[in-house]
């Protein structure tokens, strides 16, 4: 293969972290509902489809790009605390499978429902006009767009960080996500706190789709491939890990990335692959505790 | 002079930072009944566990006969001729009595067999019936396991433990929950086993231990305190201090 | 199941005899099973997602694996026996044998992976390693015919019967689901089948009697595999045509839902999964296209409801009763 130069491989490496970055999304929000309520989310690609949606609606009601990415995540994640306080509290501890076999069931029904609603076709997603065109980065012209996506994850991800780390809240949640009997006894309502963990989950699944949307368009069945994705990467990151996920979001991204510079067929199965190793190597993951595989 | 059975050569484990064991080197000799004693949290469970390959030492080596088992996982141990039984209760509780020990027997003969009739391996229900008979359970083998009182849990699960017709038996904390007739009646049972194969068994009550077995380990902070037979280890003055005050349960 | 019962009641003689001859009463009941069915044309669809879920149920029901990777064994099966027809011009009873072999195959790769995570890690591996197999089968044009399917599977007879009859079609196909039902209740009252219930009730004390969890695992995973095998094998003969759709996520979520909505764990459970599935499928479409929401919401409703299944639920109160 010539041709291929430095300046091409770093931009393709580059293209890799911005999609890796909405992997990175879908991660973390799959490992907090992992870490926190060891709730495995089946229905977190639906919730990634529906967010896309949400922007589509609030588009076709007048809104403008910055209002969806600002209202879609919160509305999505509105919908997500309203799932977890119907469906999926009934079921805790009657063991680790009926929450995954619920979010999928309900996975069925959010995709059906959008089918219903927005028809069965993909809906193309403008990107807005400042966005629009490519930049120069130092190494070559690359989409503005993407290095927005980059910016936007990455801003995500600090402020997750700040929340979790720096606020009184973020304290509680991660008391509870070690130990939910002495949360219990300090005389927090446990129950609130797995609501808006629920909710801020499904908001950056949602967070991930719209981002995602303008890349390649809206359409149900977009979250089914993000899904298994975002498996594989909480099982390179290792489960409940959120800088396992952040990094492991971002390799899974570049190996794709390169794949499909090299080999483009490749591309989807050197995911997997990648995964096939690291369970042969480390079958908990780069930063899996071991404790929580079981 | 001696043959021993089971060694372990400066054997410690760390979980994370935290120092469970530390560098304990210590014999046990073949047919004798050894206690492993020591306040709570002396490092006990943890030394048991590593004895009966539920995890390994972070450092140090174990040898069984002369023969390294240190990263030997779990499931040879019971064709290696080592057996072992639960500090808290752990059968398989929908099965009935009988099948229990039929399916530990069977763990030795017959594990990947998926055509003939598990009825039909020969002689087993006939052994799992006289281990049941040795352990006092016999009349109890139509019952479910989940079903049996305390005891005969206790007892149940001392059978499936010679279901491999172990050269070394590994018992934990046996009679723990039990009430004092069971206690005795347990105790009974352990020093007949005793007669006719090793025994170790892990103890919290010190009185239990002392008229029984042949020889003492005494175990405090994760270290190796004393060793000794146990009119030893009853004058030893290091040991006295550790137990002084002690209240015995 | 196989557990001696306290009390020697009439109604548990009966349950025990109808357990001991269970294969002889599935082969009565399919033999009658097409003069009840209201909807003939779906009778053999039951019967091949029924085998496909009976598979799937080896590993979950009987061993607690939730694998959501299934459809890889089932497509792969599928395509195995599809490739020996029209690629190599082979008979199919051939391409049944190499489905058999390339589901067992499938599985122990795919297990040999699966196998070393535990708990929940088990269904996101296992829908992992499916995709992989998907994306391979639709790279992989040139044999399996990519997005397109695997077309021109051409069965008419079978020597003197005439498969592209329906009727003699359902009882060829029971015949193997006979057969397969036979081989199963075989490896349930094997010593394996022992292994896999000591796993099921306590892996500790399992893996202190002596058996290797993780190889015990393996072999079921291995089983479960060419059980799914046989029933891509028969959907590849019925349909003339391997659709990539047979590997898709999906199709794996449907046996999931077959095997709940049966019951996890019993032996005819996943039957009258695969068969209420169908017939609401089959009802609903006939009104909406969007069949797929109620399923969902059904399928919801017995994760919160009814977790033990139809069958499952109809054999608990059997057994109080």
């Amino acid at each position: 293969m010539e041709g291929i130069t430095l300046d091409l491989l770093a931009l393709q490496i580059f293209t890799g972290l911005a999609l890796g970055a909405i992997y990175v999304l879908m991660a973390l929000g799959m490992s907090l509902l992992f870490g926190m309520l060891t709730v495995v989310n089946f229905a977190h690609g639906a919730f990634y489809m529906v967010g896309a949606y949400v922007a589509v609606a609030l588009l076709g009601l007048g809104a403008n790009f910055w209002v969806c990415l600002f209202f879609a995540p919160i509305l999505v994640g509105l919908l997500g605390m309203l799932v977890e306080r119907v469906l999926i509290r009934p079921l805790y501890g009657r063991g680790i499978d009926y929450p995954l076999l619920l979010t999928f069931g309900l996975s069925y029904v959010m995709i059906e429902a959008v089918r219903i609603l927005f028809g069965t076709t993909g809906i193309s997603f403008d990107t807005p006009d400042v966005l629009v065109g490519a930049a120069d980065i130092g190494i070559g012209y690359f989409p503005i767009y993407r290095l927005f996506v980059i910016g936007v994850a990455a801003a995500a991800v600090l402020g997750l960080w700040l929340f979790l780390e720096r606020t009184p809240y973020g304290l509680i949640i991660r008391a509870g996500a070690r130990d939910p009997q002495i949360v219990r006894i300090l005389g927090i309502d446990v129950g609130r706190v797995w609501l808006v963990v629920f909710g801020i989950g499904t908001g950056l699944a949602a967070l991930a789709g719209m981002l995602a949307a303008p890349l390649q368009g809206a359409s149900p069945e977009m979250g089914d491939s993000v899904l298994a994705i975002a498996f594989v990467v909480t099982v390179v990151g290792g489960m409940g890990s959120l800088l396992g996920a952040v990094l492991a979001g971002l390799l899974v991204g570049v190996v794709v990335s390169l794949a499909s510079l090299f080999a483009p067929e490749m591309a989807q199965v050197s995911i997997f692959a990648l995964m096939a190793v690291v369970l042969i190597i480390r079958p908990q993951g780069f930063f899996g505790r071991a404790g929580l595989m079981s | 002079m001696s043959d021993l059975i089971l060694e372990t050569i400066g054997v410690g484990k760390k979980f994370g930072r935290f120092v469970a064991l530390r560098d304990i080197t210590a014999g046990f000799q073949r047919g004798q009944l050894t206690g492993i004693i020591g306040p709570n949290g002396a490092g006990k469970s943890t030394y048991f566990n590593m004895l009966s390959g539920a995890f390994p030492p972070t450092t140090g080596r174990i040898l069984f006969e002369g023969r390294d088992i240190t990263a030997t996982p779990q499931h040879r141990f019971a064709r290696l001729g080592i057996a072992k039984s639960f500090q808290i209760t752990s059968l398989f509780p929908q099965l009935g009595t009988l099948e229990n020990v039929r399916v530990a027997l069977q763990a030795m003969h017959s594990r990947y067999d998926v055509w003939r009739a598990r009825t039909r391996l020969h002689g087993l229900v006939e052994q799992a019936g006289a281990l049941l008979e040795k352990v006092g359970l016999w009349p109890r083998r139509d019952r479910l396991a989940a079903t049996l009182s305390h005891g005969e849990q206790r007892a149940l699960e001392i059978a499936m433990a010679l279901a491999c017709d172990p050269r070394l038996l590994l018992l934990d904390e046996p009679t723990a929950g039990m009430s004092p007739e069971e206690t005795r009646a347990s105790m009974d049972l352990i020093v007949r086993l005793a007669a006719e194969r090793t025994v170790i068994l892990v103890e919290h009550k010190m009185k239990l231990v002392m008229g029984i077995c042949d020889r003492l380990l005494v175990l405090h902070h994760g270290e190796l305190l004393a060793e000794g037979t146990p009119a030893e280890i009853r004058v030893n003055e290091t040991v006295k201090r550790v137990y002084l005050g002690q209240r015995e349960h | 199941m196989g557990a001696t019962t306290l009390r020697g009641t009439s109604r548990h003689d009966w349950m025990a005899l109808a357990v001991r001859h269970r294969v002889l009463l599935s082969a009565v009941f399919l033999l009658v099973f097409p003069m009840l069915m209201p909807f003939k044309a779906i009778a053999v669809n039951i019967l091949i997602y029924g085998l496909f879920a009976v598979g799937f149920n080896m590993l979950y029901g009987y061993l607690g694996l939730l694998s959501f990777g299934h459809a890889a064994l089932f497509g792969g099966g599928a395509y195995a026996c599809g490739i020996v027809m029209t690629r190599f011009g082979l008979p199919w009873w051939l391409g049944v044998i190499a489905a058999i072999g390339a589901g067992a195959l499938i599985a122990a790769v795919m297990g040999g992976l699966a196998v070393r995570t535990r708990g929940i890690y088990f269904a996101m591996v296992t829908l992992a390693l499916a995709q992989c197999v998907f994306y391979l089968a639709y790279q992989a044009g040139g044999v399996t015919g990519g997005e397109n399917g695997l077309r021109g599977i051409v069965l008419e007879h079978i020597g003197p019967l005439d498969f592209l009859d329906p009727v003699t079609r359902y009882y060829v196909v029971a015949a193997f689901v006979v057969a397969a039902l036979f081989a199963l209740s075989r490896i349930l009252a094997s010593p394996f089948g022992a292994a896999m219930e000591a796993l099921r009730e306590n892996e500790a004390r399992a893996r202190a009697c002596g058996f290797d969890v993780r190889t015990t695992r393996w072999l079921a995973f291995v089983l479960s595999g060419a059980f799914c095998g046989l029933a891509g094998a028969m959907q590849a003969l019925h349909l003339g045509i391997v659709p990539i759709e047979m590997l898709s996520y999906q199709t794996s979520g449907t046996v999931v839902m077959m095997a709940l909505l049966g019951g996890m764990g019993t032996f005819f459970g996943p039957f009258v999964g695969a068969g209420l599935f169908l017939l609401l499928e089959n009802i609903v479409s006939l009104y909406t296209v969007h069949w797929q929401l109620l399923v969902g919401g059904v399928f919801i409703a017995c994760v919160l409801f009814f977790p033990r299944g139809v069958w499952g639920t109809l054999l608990h109160a059997l057994n109080r009763a």
